[in-house]
């Protein structure tokens, strides 16, 4: 065959001939706006039709509370397959914990009909299934080891060497399965403190984090904990990065790897420059509570009123009265001064350089809030907002419930628990949209055990007779 | 605490005997006049630092600025004035909601008007091993929930948000 005659032949494609754009300005044109792309491709509220980003991977998890909890749940919102093993009867003490001690969702398990799990449980371990085992006694070890066999890793949370001293750490499991990823994530981790467990508040105040929280003592303020357990959820993303490290490295190596995880070690990362600082100057960094050490004015100010003073709930009725307020630029810093009829200020404090020290931020920040204290928060953002400057409320539970920002955006949402019915959830949507592997939230959670049929018999193919025996004598 | 007035003032033959906590978040750099809870006696305190710089003196006769947030006899079992007690106690803004009271408050329905499931107590399951079915109905197992559910979208109680 001749190719060549055959090639001339052939229909020469003409591309004006072809659908689409013409020219480099066409495309331009054509392509729809960002924001459109955005929906589009995050397409909020239809993730269950996208794939999981780590469907195949088994992940064991013999965690209590939030800090380990939530390292295992990362997985799971991204399509891992996840076995939380609870003590029998009791399951992990989160579920009985907080807030305050009360319970909402029953039962706890069939033995316990009047005992719940309250709503601190949430988020840390959803998408997970529950499954009972008292794994230190000897008479469980087969059924752990197997559960080892199947899976890639594990993440626990106990002491310094328990699960070693139990044959069951890091150095046993890789006999059984070289592949295994294995997460210990102490308190402490080992060190000097070896024996110390952890709480987020412990982290919070080992690492330094809480010294330079709050407002200095001059000012009436106290070293603070933040509220929320941040540093057990923070450090609890933090494993589930070196999680997916380790499963990279396997994917080259064939190799698992084990994982030390020091709670209040993860607390020194968020502590900026302050190490750095010490080495240079022998400076301890000090509280600067709701300001700034590097700009100003860059910071929550008080207003006198609240927006809503006919509320029901002490949050709205007395509190709704904060604003972020950021104007640190000459420009913004003069307009701001205009605003509050301080044009003295501006002229006192021209430059970056005059506004940033304490004196300077004292006095600045005092004549704004003297300003605002005949005014409602939206007052205060809206006049500012005006002039162009960056005024932000600092909303509560109910405003972010409440915002078009977040229900755009999917960030909380209802969920049609299959056990529990109609919740409101934030969990899985708050960290962050994935266009084509998005994070999913299935469910709460389940009660302590409700999976031993489907993991033990279904699973690792355990008799039912054996089941029901480990039952009745409580290792299961 | 920040500090404490133990007032001894005589009241009916007897030493009242209370102690008016101070608390920080209030008292911590404070100036003006502060009451008893018992007695109602005016004392004068300035605080600098949670430290007591001046008083607690004695202001017969003068209004106070302000309220305790709690006080109790120690030598009388006890006995207390929580906060929010009118004339005695100011109230305390922070107060969580009302059915914090460390027993479950049983919601039928969500704030939306949907309902909610897993009410106390619920019947052991009839699985085996612990092992919990996944989906419960609610028109089969709690159906008087269920007719009142259906009452409430009739209403247009039901949102979506």
């Amino acid at each position: 065959m001749d190719w060549e005659k055959e090639l001339k032949k052939m229909k020469v494609c003409d591309f004006d001939e072809l659908p689409g754009p013409k020219s480099k300005e066409e495309l331009e044109e054509m392509k729809m706006p960002f924001e459109e792309y955005c929906k589009k491709a995050f397409d909020v509220g239809n993730e269950f039709v996208k794939p999981d980003a780590l469907k195949g991977i088994r992940w064991l998890s013999t965690t209590m509370y939030i800090f380990t909890p939530h390292s295992v749940t990362n997985l799971a919102e991204l399509g891992a397959e996840c076995i939380k093993i609870e003590m029998p009867r009791m399951g992990d003490p989160m579920r009985h914990t907080s807030p305050f001690n009360e319970a909402y969702l029953y039962p706890l398990h069939d033995t316990r009909p009047m005992s719940g799990t309250g709503l601190g449980f949430t988020n840390a371990n959803s998408n997970e299934y529950y499954v009972t085992l008292d794994y230190h006694v000897p008479e469980a070890k087969r059924l752990y080891y197997n559960l080892v066999k199947m899976s890639d890793g594990l993440t626990e949370c106990y002491r310094h060497g328990t699960f070693d001293r139990w044959k069951q750490g890091y150095r046993d499991l890789m006999e059984i399965n070289p592949r295994f990823i294995y997460v210990w994530g102490g308190g402490f981790g080992y060190g000097p403190k070896i024996f110390g467990g952890s709480y987020d508040i412990l982290g919070q105040a080992h690492a330094g984090l809480a010294s330079v929280t709050g407002a200095h003592e001059d000012f009436g303020g106290h070293a603070t904990k933040a509220s929320n357990w941040c540093i057990d959820w923070y450090s609890g993303s933090q494993i589930t990065t070196a999680i997916l490290a380790a499963l990279y490295y396997r994917n080259k190596t064939g190799l698992g790897t084990m994982i030390e995880f020091s709670q209040v070690q993860a607390a020194t990362r968020c502590l900026g420059y302050t190490a750095p600082l010490y080495g240079r100057f022998g400076i301890v960094r000090q509280r600067w509570g709701n300001w700034d050490t590097q700009l100003c004015v860059h910071g929550i100010i008080m207003t006198g009123k609240s927006d809503f003073p006919d509320a029901i709930n002490p949050q709205d009725k007395y509190e709704a009265r904060y604003v972020v307020l950021s104007a640190f630029q000459d420009a913004d810093f003069q307009e701001l001064c205009n605003i509050i009829k301080k044009p003295d200020l501006f002229s006192r404090y021209k430059t970056h350089k005059d506004r940033v020290g304490a004196p300077a931020q004292i006095e600045i920040y005092k004549a704004i809030e003297d300003w605002a204290a005949d005014k409602t928060r939206s007052e205060v953002v809206r006049i500012f907002k005006d002039a162009g400057l960056l005024a932000q409320p600092v909303m509560n539970d109910r405003e972010v419930y409440e915002s078009d920002h977040f229900r755009q955006r999917g960030t909380v949402r209802w969920n049609d628990d299959p056990l529990f019915g109609d919740v409101l959830i934030q969990s899985a949507y708050s960290a962050g949209l994935m266009s084509r592997t998005p994070r999913k939230h299935k469910w709460l959670w389940r009660p302590v055990g409700a999976d031993n049929v489907k993991i033990y018999h279904e699973l690792l193919g355990v008799p039912m007779s054996k089941i029901k025996e480990l039952y009745d004598k409580g290792i299961m | 605490m920040t500090d404490i007035i133990w007032c001894k003032k005589e009241k009916d033959g007897k030493p009242c005997d209370t102690v008016n906590y101070l608390d920080p978040y209030c008292f911590w750099n404070w100036e003006g006049k502060v009451a008893c809870a018992e007695c109602g006696t005016v004392y004068y305190i300035h605080m600098i630092q949670g430290h007591m710089y001046a008083g607690p003196d004695e202001k017969p006769g003068e209004k106070p600025d302000i309220y305790p947030l709690y006080a109790d006899k120690p030598n009388d079992g006890y006995s207390n004035y929580l906060p929010g007690i009118e004339g005695r106690t100011r109230p305390y803004h922070c107060l969580p909601r009302h059915i914090y009271l460390g027993k479950a408050d049983m919601v039928k329905f969500s704030i939306r008007g949907r309902p909610v499931r897993g009410w106390r107590p619920q019947p052991p399951s009839a699985g085996v091993a612990g092992s919990h079915g996944y989906f419960w109905d609610i028109e089969k197992l709690s159906p008087e929930v269920w007719e009142e559910y259906q009452e409430k979208i009739k209403k247009g109680e039901v949102k979506d948000w």
